[in-house]
């Protein structure tokens, strides 16, 4: 088993996309008001998942990985063709800062095990 | 690394809608000027916000440089224009007034106090959404900074 298990790998890659998400979701906020703005999302989750599936070769798979953000299709909108709500936003993006949290917490935690079987913690 | 291109973000939220919050003040302070830029009473301002395209900074210029698919992230907001609204001017009789024309009418700016204090809300709300957005964004990381130690 190598040094940066699959898990560990996996965690990094996630830390990264709740980063990557969270730009989004600040754009989102900060074009509240423009006029025709379509929301902008990161479904990192489900490319996480997809990549974790592949078994032998889910390292290679995480390491590839990449995230951008997508467009939603624009649905119910504003008399102006914005589609960000303020609240809804804002509720997004203290769930994704409480991920962010917890994901940095468990990898640092698997890390403070690393340095406890090597006798520096 | 995105989490300084959330800060960029959140700042280019934070200059419109401060300048939203600047146009709706001089509108309220022009309510009543008759002698505009251009000679005629004061126009309404208001300002025309647009997706910023992005890719303009420094770190979207690097990861652009080294081939990498994380050039150009999200790019905020900015102003497209401040434009004058095209309402016709108020017309009120009062022939004391210094600018009053020969049958004793002024042309007064065509602004509603109300209008502007809704705008004024809602651009402060919107300030406020981006000011908790940016410390969002300041302790997720200052949380992974703790990885290092």
């Amino acid at each position: 088993m190598p040094l940066i298990d699959t898990t560990q790998l996996a965690l990094e890659r996630a830390i990264q996309g709740a980063g990557v998400r969270q730009e989004a979701l600040t754009a989102n906020l900060a074009n509240v008001d423009t006029p025709g703005y379509v929301r902008k999302d990161v479904d990192f989750h489900a490319q996480l998942a997809g990549a974790m599936q592949a078994g032998p070769d889910a390292a290679a798979r995480l390491r590839a990985t990449g995230f951008a953000p997508t467009a939603d299709s624009p649905g119910a909108m504003r008399a102006d063709g914005g589609t960000v709500d303020a609240d809804v936003e804002s509720a997004r993006l203290a769930q994704n800062a409480l991920e962010h949290q917890a994901l940095v917490t468990v990898a640092g935690a698997r890390l403070d095990v690393l340095r406890a079987a090597m006798g520096i913690a | 690394m995105s989490l300084f291109g959330t800060f960029d973000v959140a700042a280019s939220g934070l200059s419109a809608q401060r300048l939203r919050m600047d146009v709706t003040a001089e509108n309220l302070a022009n309510a009543q000027s008759t002698r505009g830029a251009d000679g005629g009473p004061y126009r309404r301002k208001e300002v025309v916000l647009r997706e910023a395209s992005g890719g303009s900074s420094f770190g979207a210029a690097l990861a652009g440089a080294r081939g990498g698919a994380a050039a150009g992230g999200a790019g905020g907001v900015e102003v497209a224009a401040v434009v004058p609204s095209q309402a016709a001017p108020k017309r009120v009789h009062d022939p004391g007034h210094p600018d009053a024309d020969a049958d004793g009418n002024v042309l007064m700016p065509d602004i509603n106090p109300v209008t502007e204090m809704v705008d004024l809300i809602g651009a402060q709300r919107a300030y406020e959404a981006n000011v908790t957005a940016m410390q969002s964004a300041k302790s997720m990381f200052s949380k992974t900074l703790e990885l290092l130690r």
